[in-house]
């Protein structure tokens, strides 16, 4: 673990420097370490793939202050209470109007539009993190044969509910937005719902299980 | 009740931010400039947390329907109630009838415009504020337009007060941003990092028309990475006041619309100046200096102590 101050009012704990289950398990544990700490000096957390940010607030605490209490703290990790992760079953129509960029992909990857499929839904995902917007979930990771770039220009506006690969992962937009992921499908499934809690369907270290429709 | 006449560029419904949801990506939203957000609190006699309105253009106009106590601060503007002009970081009259109009901005962005009386908006995850990607919080989820009406809570008498002249801050161009080291400098080139902090006016950025409340480009000469790094990082978590730098080397701030992001991080910008950059506007000019987090921190505290701690009780 590598703490280091973040601006002036965050904290970036990192947990190593490659996208793998064991990183993401102890980001994870962290994360729910920090959560059941219930501090009012920390403002907001942000686990993903390798690091956690704890953005907290300057006027009742400061960097060094914080940070020697959750080393002196962290004795307590190994026995914090972590939710079992959820398995989510969200049913994709891929390609046609849904997918616009799947004639890309298979050109790209050089496969057929059903074995894009079948690979895609073929794996288990693993809930990495939850950003940029609310509610959509970073998804890894995606098997080799459909890495692809994302869009060199980003769409200006991408349907909610899109279903996106870039790179090594995929991931679902929860929201109408602009972006630039490959689209290759869409699902019905309400990712965010801001009128009761929990908003978010997902929560990190959940997984996820595409099914073609 | 008060009805938006012109709703200028934009205007939304705003308070201290939407926090403790950033891992599950919501952002906060909040007022940009917290300062000037403060003062209208104080002035109306609120504590943080009251919804306000955020506007952003000239022309911005409403009229009460009832009789209703008012304030304006942030950007200085020309303002009038109907032919009476009003004076800046002011509380002041509307009567039943009378029009509220901005009819000028003559130094900063964004001003802030609040009531004696709580404007009915929708609280969504803690916060009124509005999140418009998402369409949800404040007035429905939206900007205002022509014909909204504003519903009113709670109204009562506000005394008429003014925040003194000497605590409303210089938010004239040119800017020049403090900025703390980012996780990524090192992937840029040392000519690169040499000339982010150079005073010579030529190599001073501008703001440029692509800005919005997600973020704030800046255009100027690109900044550039060393031979044979990578450009992009493992997504993560990122606060207000990034700096980011995309492929294209054109600097990004980010201001309250994002959790997470995957651009290399060449600095932050550091807390004293977070409220300036509410008032960056296109082409403005922009320059960077580098200062140490603890110098940073120092800094902010005098500004707690210089401004934010001298605001009207």
């Amino acid at each position: 673990m590598k703490w280091t101050r973040y601006g002036e009012d965050g904290i970036r704990i990192v947990f190593g420097n490659a996208i793998n289950a064991d990183v993401h398990e102890k980001v994870r544990q962290y994360y729910f370490f920090l959560k059941s700490l219930d501090l009012r000096e920390i403002i907001d957390i942000i686990p993903s793939f390798t690091t956690c940010i704890i953005y907290f607030n300057s006027r009742l605490t400061s960097f060094d202050a914080l940070a020697s209490f959750l080393r002196e703290k962290e004795k307590e990790l190994p026995a914090v209470q972590i939710p079992a992760p959820e398995m989510h079953a969200i049913p994709v129509m891929y390609g046609g109007q849904y997918g616009p960029d799947m004639e890309f992909v298979c050109s790209y990857a050089g496969l057929a539009a059903d074995e894009v499929v079948e690979i895609h839904a073929g794996t288990i995902y693993t809930v990495f993190a939850i950003g940029f917007m609310p509610g959509f979930p970073y998804l890894g990771t995606l098997d080799r044969r459909l890495f692809v770039p994302r869009l060199e220009t980003p769409r200006l506006k991408v349907n909610e509910g899109s279903v996106g690969i870039a790179q090594f992962q995929t991931g679902i937009y929860s929201f109408e937005s602009p972006g630039g992921w490959r689209i290759i499908g869409k699902t019905d499934r309400r990712l965010f719902n801001y009128k009761e809690e929990p908003y978010s369907l997902m929560k990190i270290g959940d997984q996820v299980r595409f099914i073609p429709v | 009740m008060i009805e938006i006449i012109n709703p200028a560029w934009m205007s939304i419904v705003v308070d201290g931010g939407r926090y403790g949801h950033a891992d599950i990506g919501i952002p906060p939203s909040s007022a940009l400039d917290m300062y000037a957000y403060a003062a209208l609190c104080r002035l109306l006699g609120y504590s943080i947390g009251m919804p306000a309105i955020e506007v952003m253009g000239h022309d911005f106009s409403l009229k009460a329907n009832i009789d209703i106590s008012c304030a304006v601060t942030g950007a200085r503007i020309a303002a009038f109630v109907d032919s009476a002009p009003v004076a800046p970081w002011t509380v002041f009259r509307i009567k039943a009838g009378s029009t509220f109009r901005a009819k000028e901005v003559t130094e900063g962005l964004r001003y802030y415009l609040g009531f004696s009386g709580i404007i009915d908006a929708e609280r969504v995850a803690g916060s009124y504020t509005t999140n418009i990607e998402c369409r949800f919080g404040g007035y429905s989820g939206r900007p205002f337009l022509k014909g909204d009406r504003i519903i009113l809570r709670d109204v009562r008498d506000a005394r008429e007060r003014a925040v003194d002249g000497s605590l409303i801050p210089s938010m004239k161009a040119p800017h020049i941003l403090k900025i703390i080291d980012g996780e990524e400098r090192d992937r840029f080139s040392p000519e690169t990092m040499r000339c982010l902090f150079e005073k010579d006016e030529d190599t001073w950025y501008k703001v440029s028309t692509k800005t919005n409340r997600t973020g704030i480009r800046l255009e100027g000469r690109p900044l550039e990475f060393r031979k044979e790094v990578e450009q992009s990082i493992i997504s993560e978590g990122i606060l207000p006041g990034v700096v980011q730098v995309p492929g294209d080397g054109q600097p990004i701030i980010v201001l309250c619309e994002r959790t997470i992001g995957g651009y290399a991080r060449i600095g932050h910008v550091a807390r004293v100046d977070r409220d300036l950059l509410a008032h960056l506007k296109p082409l403005d000019k922009v320059r960077f200096q580098r200062v140490a987090a603890g110098e940073a921190e120092r800094l902010w505290k005098e500004k707690i102590a210089r401004y934010y701690d001298m605001l009207p009780e």
